[in-house]
Parts: C-alpha cells; structure tokens; sequence
C-alpha cells in the first residue's frame, strides 16, 4: 500500500505540471487586468503601458510562467531585446528566446511556487497565501458543515427509500427529491431569501437574516454565525441531498437483492445489523467515489451561494478576482484544488480497501 | 461509523469557535457608552446610548483604501469617509475649502495670471488620526510616491504633467505646470471620485525607506491613521469593512458612531437586504429595481457624475464608414431613434435622454435640447443624402451600397437592451444595424492590444465616461488623440479631427477663467451637437438608496458622501 500511494504521488507531479501550464495560459487569455483595474474608467493607456511594464505582464506568457513557477530572483538586465517581427509567431519566437527568461529589468524578487511563493494578487498587492488564507475558513466552515448534513440527511432518505421502496413514503421522497434536485441553486437561495428573511419579517415572523456573517450591532458571536449560516447552508444542502439520496437508494436496492444478503437474514442476523453492515457497506463504494470527487471542492467555495448570500469564501474570492483576471490568485486557488483531487482521490482508494477486502493495490 | 460522527462534529464546532473567535479582539457590543456630548444633568439610572451604526450593502469589496493604488469607485467614493482632500464639491457640485484655507484664485494669488502656477494654503488645524499635523510634506510625498518607478500605481495623471512641485513651508504646496492646466480643481487632491487623495508620509516613509516600494505596504490594506471623519477599524476580507468615528477630526466628531460595509457582490440580493431592513445606505442600482426599493420606504438620491451614455460615431478620415461622414446621415440616427421612449420604457423615467457628453453640468449652451424623435425627417435627411431603398428589402442604400452600420458596445444589460431598441427604431428609417457586444475589458482594450473601441472596426461605439468631471475637460475629440500605430495611446474613439473643434478644446483647455471657458464650451456643445458627432442617449446618474433611518444625507456628482459627518441615524 506504500508504494503504491509513493507512485500515486511522484505520478501527480508530471499531472499538476500539465495542470498549471494549461491554467496558466488559459487565465492569461482570458482578459486584461489592466483594462480597467476594477473601475468604471478606461485605463490611461500611458498608465496602461507603465504597469504593463512594473508588473511584469509585458513579457510574453512563457516568461511569466517561467517566473509564476521557479520565481525572477535569478534575473538580470540584458539591455533592450528587439521585439521579433514574426507576425502571429512573434510569441513563439520570443519564447525560444533565452533572453526573454534572463531579462528582467524590475528588481527580481519572486521566489516562485516551487519555493512556496505565490505571488502577489494585482489586485490587492497582497500575498496570494494571505489572501486565500484569510477566505479557506470561511469556507471550510460553510462547505464542511453543509457536506455533513448532506451526507447525513441523504443516508437516512436513501436506506429508508430503499427499505421501503414503492411506499406512500418512498414516493414522496422520490418526487420531493427531484424537485430540489431540478431547481437551480440561485433561484432556491433568492426564494428562500425572499421568503424566510423579506417576507417574513413583513409579516411580523421570526426571520433570518439575508446577507453576511453577522450584524454588525450584535458582532461575531457563534450564535451569530450560526444564525447567519442557516441560509446558505440550506441552499448548498438540498439539491446535494437530493442527488446523493438518489444514489444510495440505488445502490442499496441492488445490494439487497445480492445473495450474501439474503444469506445473511437467513442466517437470522438482526434486521439493523443485515441493512447497515452487510448492506450499507458494499453500497457504500459508489457513494465514496462521489464523496471523495466532491470534497477537493469544499475548498473551492460555492461561487453562486457565497455570492448571493454574501459569504466570504474562496468562491467568491475566486469570482471576484477570475473578474479582474488576477492570474496569481487564480492560480493559486485552482492548485490548491487540484493538489486536493489527487489527495482526495488517494484517499478514496485506500477507502475502497478498507470497505472491500478483495480490493489490494500493489 | 460513531467515530466519524463524532469527528464531524468536533470539526463543526470548532470551526464555528475559530471563525466566531476571529475577531474576538474587537468584540462588538450593542449598548456603548454614551458619546461625550450627553448632557449632565440625565440621572444616573438612564442606560447609555445605543450605538450608531449606519450599514451599508456595498455590491463590490475595496481592492485597497490607499488612494494612489486604486481605480475603483466603490472605493473613491468613500474616500470622503476616511480621507481628505484639498476641498470638496456640494450637493450644486461648488467646490468649497477643506484642508485649504480658501480655494486659489487669480484674485487670492492662487493662481498665477498665465495659469501654470496653483498654490495651495493649508489650514494650521488640520491632523491625521493619530494627532500628528497634516503639512505641505504629506502633499510633497504623495506626490513623489505617485511618480516613483518603484511604485505601481493605478495612474499618474494629472502629476505627470507637474514641471515643479514646491514646498516653502509646511502650510504651503506649489505646484507649476508648464502650460496653464485648467482642470486643476478637479484633479489635483481634491474630493472628486476622479481624483487621489494624499496618504500619510509618518506612516508610509519609514516604509518605503525600507521596502524601496509601498505597493505592498499593511496600510494599503488598512488605513488605520487617516484623515477623514471616520477611521478603519477592522476590514475582514469578503466579508466587512467598519470605519468608526474620528475623534480626532478637526471639524468635529461625527454624529454616527460607525459606519459598516458590508460586501454583497450581487445586485439581488443587495436589493433584498436593502428591502428587508438589513441595510441602510445602498447604490448602484438597476433602474428596473428602483420602484420596488421605493415601495420598500428607501429613498432614492440621483448623484450626477458626469456620465451622460452616447454613441460615438466613428468618422475616421481612413477607417470609418464614408456614409457617416454626411451630416445628414448622423442626423437622421438622431431623428430615427427614439430614445424619448427608450427612457421611458427602459429606464422607467428615472432620468432624461442626454443632449451632449456634458449634460447636468453648467458647461453646455443652454439653448441645446435633445433631437427630437421624428421619423420622417430622418427617412427625407437620408433621401437628401442620396440613401433610398432601391431594392426594395427595407434597407437604404446609395450606389449599391446598404447603409448597415456595426454598433458595439460592452456586455452590460442595460447596453444590450438599448442595442435591441435602436435597431428596431433605425430600421424602420432604413437604416440597418449589426449588433456586437464585448465584455469591458476586451472593449476597451487599447489600439495597440486592436480593442474595438479603438481599432475603427465600429460604426456606432456606445459607452459613457468622465474623465475629469467635474471638469469638463477630455481629450477625446482632439487631432492629436486619434490613435496611430505612431500614436497607440490615442483615445479618440470617433477618429474625427476638425481643426474648430480641435481649436476650441486646445483653447479650453488654457482658459483658468470659468466664464471665458464656458463661453468656449457652449460652442463645443453647439459644434459636436449641430455635426450630429455623438448621439446622447440617456443622462446616467448614480442613484443611491437610504433607509428611512438615515437623516441629513446630501448628495453630490463630484464628492457623493461630501456631508457625511453630518450624517445622523433616527432612533
């Protein structure tokens, strides 16, 4: 199991290598940070030309990958380097130029990700491990508390689906189900804030609160946050339980109808112990394939539930600098999820061994 | 199984705990003590004074509060809250003193008579936060941290264009220009929304002398010494800014206690927030959303900045469509669009349809009323013109040629919409529209990156700005901004030189005098208006909405929150 988990990982490196270069020239494709830098006014294009120049988005997209992952430090001046006259190739030229790498006339003093710095976001000018550090509890509080009564609420309706399949009860929650899980999350959370906190409060009803962590008169309390979560959290969990449930329903009915399970209850094993260990574990293994697909991105937030419920997560914070097409923060965040995919999908692994004795890596 | 349970909510509670925790530094509490002005003679058993605090639905996070570093509006707005300039604009957008002892002038010898040479007079009282003085020094230093190579700051204009800029002593700034600069009430570290505001030199040297750059200095991100009514106390990222009261302000402390951002990025749910109470100062509005807001008891406040949306219509000599070099042909867009209606219909008549790039300002000649809607008129300017439909498929055209014409703008709803009106409308005269719509930042992108907005691939380019305001002064409509592969940074969308026109602003542009310039002005207007050069469609203002709470709220274009010490809450 060792080794294998040690290939699994120097396997990821060539992975997270591809992962970045193909991020990292799609991010810088996709807009100019500097077109407006956030304001409703055109940049200047002498101020455009300068900044260009200072932040080093001058240089052609290899360079600033080069730099992105092993840092400029090294950099020196080598004087002007006439810019190639090669039409559409002109970037391709200027890339297998050495003296586009070596060139840097700003004082070189990034370290690169492979020496554990990110970069500074062009936003904020602010490191990008502080900027995602300060939104990734945020976050984690959210998506984790969501994850957990996801899972829990979608275990109990599946197996009771499951046990009871074509009762009053299972059709209900089929139908009920398909419901939440056909409704877009926006439209659910602007429905649930439209009734539970506008509505109610007009109708003279306890409600709750539409956006933010607290209110600003009564701070950041647990009660506080608590009180503030019940909205968005509603709003990640329902269409989530709603597709998990589906999921276990299923894979405990076929579980139900295999031989070793109907063994087992002649056996005259105890109702609880035939359902949840002989069932429940072997259809467990799908429903771990989902759930270890599905937890790299707690990290990423949930860019429509953060936004409209004004949560500060990576979500947003993802949004908001994809928006201003902030290549350092970006990046940083979409790593970070990729280095969780392959965490996570180890882990999944070493989980189906766990819940299937015949399954042995080598 | 009872083990992960038990893990899960181990991880919920502390998480919880640790985000709770956060900011357990700072608590918040409801009740507080009374401020120092409460009368001696309430008995001992009155309780205290709830607290003040106005919030605010703010719909985008500050990117940093250091003025020279930022092109946000969300943030220039609120310079007026903890920031200072050297004065400010009314609710008539009149500019009165701040930290200037009275505005310079000819008469005052502000302003020397060739108008290069403004001096500014610092009031003696005047002091950050944390009590040090404000001097000429904190002017000098701002200045050179704008200009510095080791800083990237979001522009340098207009302190670029400074020859000398002079500190005599620690009341007195001079700055020289080498050509008299007319827009210097505007720009230079005044109160407008366009212009940048001074940063401490106490704070932000020790830094620079170490760092050789502030671009990454901790008071980009939190001004906690500032100059403004209200101080930043706590800025959590994503998620709230709140500035309390300055008591150190010269003018007074303010009446509100404190002042709470809170960061709602979308537009829905910071009107549903606005509607259920949980804000009380708001902005940026769809018009579609105003009438449910004022059904909500929220006032609307129109803060005009400048911005009047218009197309420009591209009559480069080489580049542009050679129907739209007839005047007749540009006014018959005029005539044939009806946006009368489009203001109506779209814009709920909430605002009016512009007449020129300078509407709402005191610049543009009174007798200027927008064209009115007149289909007819337009179909005989365009038979005058020698534009018929001659085939019959509904489209004029002229030797062969149909008269389509590409109008781009940007993505934003309100663009799209109107795009969709004015076809329609121009249809029926016969002219016929291909619609394009970019995201911002492609649409502006520079001649050089071939942004549309600056290539001449448009007939018809939709946008509004105001890059002075409220100075009048652009430089869009002069020879020498028409961009060139010699001339990249050019800005002129219209590719139009005309030597009056170019004449008239080059004079403008000198004139230090109000009522020479607005003479000058008035045949500006006059001139793009009668060519027919730029089709006004709708005056834009800012609209912000208060709750019923919120007393004493003025607004202005320049300087939105000029008043905000005087802002008061009902309780």
């Amino acid at each position: 199991m060792t080794r294998y988990i040690i290939r699994r990982l120097l396997q990821a490196i060539p992975l997270l290598f591809i992962i970045s270069v193909v991020l990292f020239v799609m991010m810088n494709a996709m807009g100019d940070p500097l077109a407006t830098m956030g304001g409703r006014k055109v940049t200047k294009p002498a101020d455009r030309i300068r900044l260009a120049h200072q932040l080093g988005l001058d240089k052609p997209v290899c360079a600033q990958y080069i730099y992105w992952l092993i840092g400029n430090d090294w950099t020196k001046q080598v004087g002007e380097i006439p810019k190639p006259n090669a039409g559409v190739f002109t970037p391709i030229v200027q890339c297998l130029d050495p003296r586009t790498y070596i060139d840097a006339d700003a004082a070189g003093v990034r370290k690169g990700v492979l020496r554990g710095d990110w970069g500074i976001s062009l936003v904020n000018r602010q490191p990008v491990t502080k900027v995602i550090g300060a939104r990734l509890p945020n976050t984690l509080l959210l998506m984790v508390t969501a994850e957990v009564i996801i899972i829990s609420a979608a275990l109990l309706i599946g197996i009771y689906s499951a046990l009871h399949q074509y009762t009053a009860m299972d059709n209900f929650t089929t139908a009920t189900t398909f419901v939440f899980y056909s409704m877009p999350v926006f439209f659910f959370a602007l429905l649930a804030m439209y009734l539970f906190s506008v509505n109610f409060r007009k109708w003279g009803l306890p409600y709750l609160p539409t956006v933010g962590m607290f209110e600003p008169g009564a701070g950041q309390t647990v009660i506080q946050v608590a009180w503030h979560m019940v909205l968005p959290v509603a709003t990640l969990s329902f269409g989530f339980i709603a597709g998990y449930s589906r999921y276990i329903r299923s894979a405990m009915l076929e579980t139900l109808e295999q031989d070793y399970v109907r063994t087992a209850k002649a056996k005259g094993l105890p109702r609880p112990e035939v359902v949840y260990v002989h069932a429940l574990k072997n259809a467990a293994l799908p429903i771990v394939t989902l759930v270890a697909l599905d937890l790299p991105f707690l990290l990423g937030g949930a860019i429509v539930t953060e936004r409209i419920f004004g949560w500060p997560g990576m979500g947003r914070l993802f949004l908001d600098h994809v928006e201003r097409s902030d290549t350092a923060v970006v990046m940083g965040i979409l790593m970070m999820i990729a280095v969780a995919v392959i965490i996570f999908q180890i882990i999944a692994d070493i989980t189906y061994a766990w819940l299937d004795p015949r399954i042995r890596y080598k | 199984m009872q083990q992960k349970n038990i893990l899960f909510t181990c991880i919920m509670v502390v998480s919880i705990l640790l985000s709770a925790c956060a900011t357990a530094a700072s608590p918040t509490v409801v009740e507080t003590q009374a401020p120092a002005a409460v009368p001696t003679d309430i008995p001992p058993t009155t309780a205290p004074a709830a607290k003040k605090v106005a919030k605010f639905i703010w719909t985008q996070e500050f990117d940093t509060l250091n003025p020279i570093y930022t092109n946000m509006w969300f943030v220039s707005v609120v310079y007026p809250i903890y920031s200072c300039a050297t004065w400010m604009f009314d609710d008539q957008n009149n500019a009165y003193p701040s930290l200037v002892t009275e505005i310079p002038s000819t008469e005052n010898g502000g302003i020397t008579n060739d108008g290069r040479t403004i001096t500014l007079k610092l009031r003696d009282d005047i002091k950050w936060s944390d009590g040090v003085p404000i001097t000429s020094a904190d002017f000098k230093f701002t200045y050179d941290m704008i200009m510095s190579d080791a800083n990237a700051v979001s522009t340098r204009s207009p302190y670029d264009l400074i020859e000398s800029f002079e500190t005599p002593d620690a009341q007195t700034v001079v700055m020289t220009f080498p050509d008299p600069f007319s827009p210097w009430l505007a720009l230079l570290f005044s109160g407008s929304t366009n212009a940048m505001e001074i940063i401490p030199e106490h704070i932000l040297k020790p830094y620079f002398d170490a760092e050789g750059t502030i671009d990454t200095a901790p008071w980009n991100k939190f001004p906690s010494v500032g100059c403004g009514p209200y101080v930043l106390d706590e800025w959590q990222s994503g998620s709230f800014a709140r500035f309390v009261a300055n008591d150190n302000y010269w003018l007074g402390r303010p009446k509100i206690d404190e002042l709470f951002f809170q960061f709602v990025p979308d537009d829905a749910s910071q009107i549903a927030a606005l509607v259920a109470g949980d804000g009380d100062v708001g902005t940026f509005f769809a018009y579609s959303d105003v009438p449910q807001l004022q059904d909500a008891g929220i006032t609307i406040l129109n803060s005009f900045s400048g911005y009047n949306e218009g197309i420009y219509l591209n009559v480069h000599p080489d580049k542009g469509n050679p129907a739209l070099k007839d005047v007749k042909v540009r006014q018959a867009i005029d005539y044939g669009f009806n946006r009368q209606k489009l203001v109506q219909d779209l814009l709920l008549g909430l605002t009016d349809v512009a007449a020129t790039d300078w509407d709402k300002s005191p610049w543009i000649d009174p007798t200027i009323t927008p064209y009115p809607y007149d289909p007819e008129k337009a179909k005989a300017l365009l038979a005058e013109a020698g534009w018929t439909d001659t085939n019959g498929d509904g489209t004029v055209d002229k030797d062969g040629v149909e008269l389509v014409l590409k109008w781009g703008t940007t993505s934003r709803e309100v663009r799209q919409n109107t795009q969709a009106v004015g076809q329609q409308d121009l249809a029926a005269v016969g002219i016929g529209i291909e619609l394009l719509s970019y995201d911002a930042d492609t649409f502006f992108l520079g001649y050089q990156d071939n942004g549309p907005s600056a290539n001449f691939s448009l007939d018809l380019i939709e946008y509004s700005d105001s890059p002075d305001f409220p100075d009048p002064n652009t430089a869009i409509w002069l020879c020498s901004d028409i961009p060139t592969d010699d001339n990249p940074a050019g800005t002129s969308p219209t590719g139009l030189c005309d030597p009056t026109l170019d004449g008239l602003f080059q004079k403008q542009a000198t004139q230090v005098d109000f009522a020479e310039r607005q003479q000058t002005f008035y045949q500006i207007t006059r001139f793009i208006y009668d060519n027919a050069y730029w089709i006004g469609l709708w005056q834009d203002p800012d609209l912000f909405g208060f709750s019923d709470r919120m007393l004493n709220v003025k607004m202005s274009g320049a300087t939105p929150f000029f008043n905000v010490a005087e802002w008061d809450i009902k309780q």
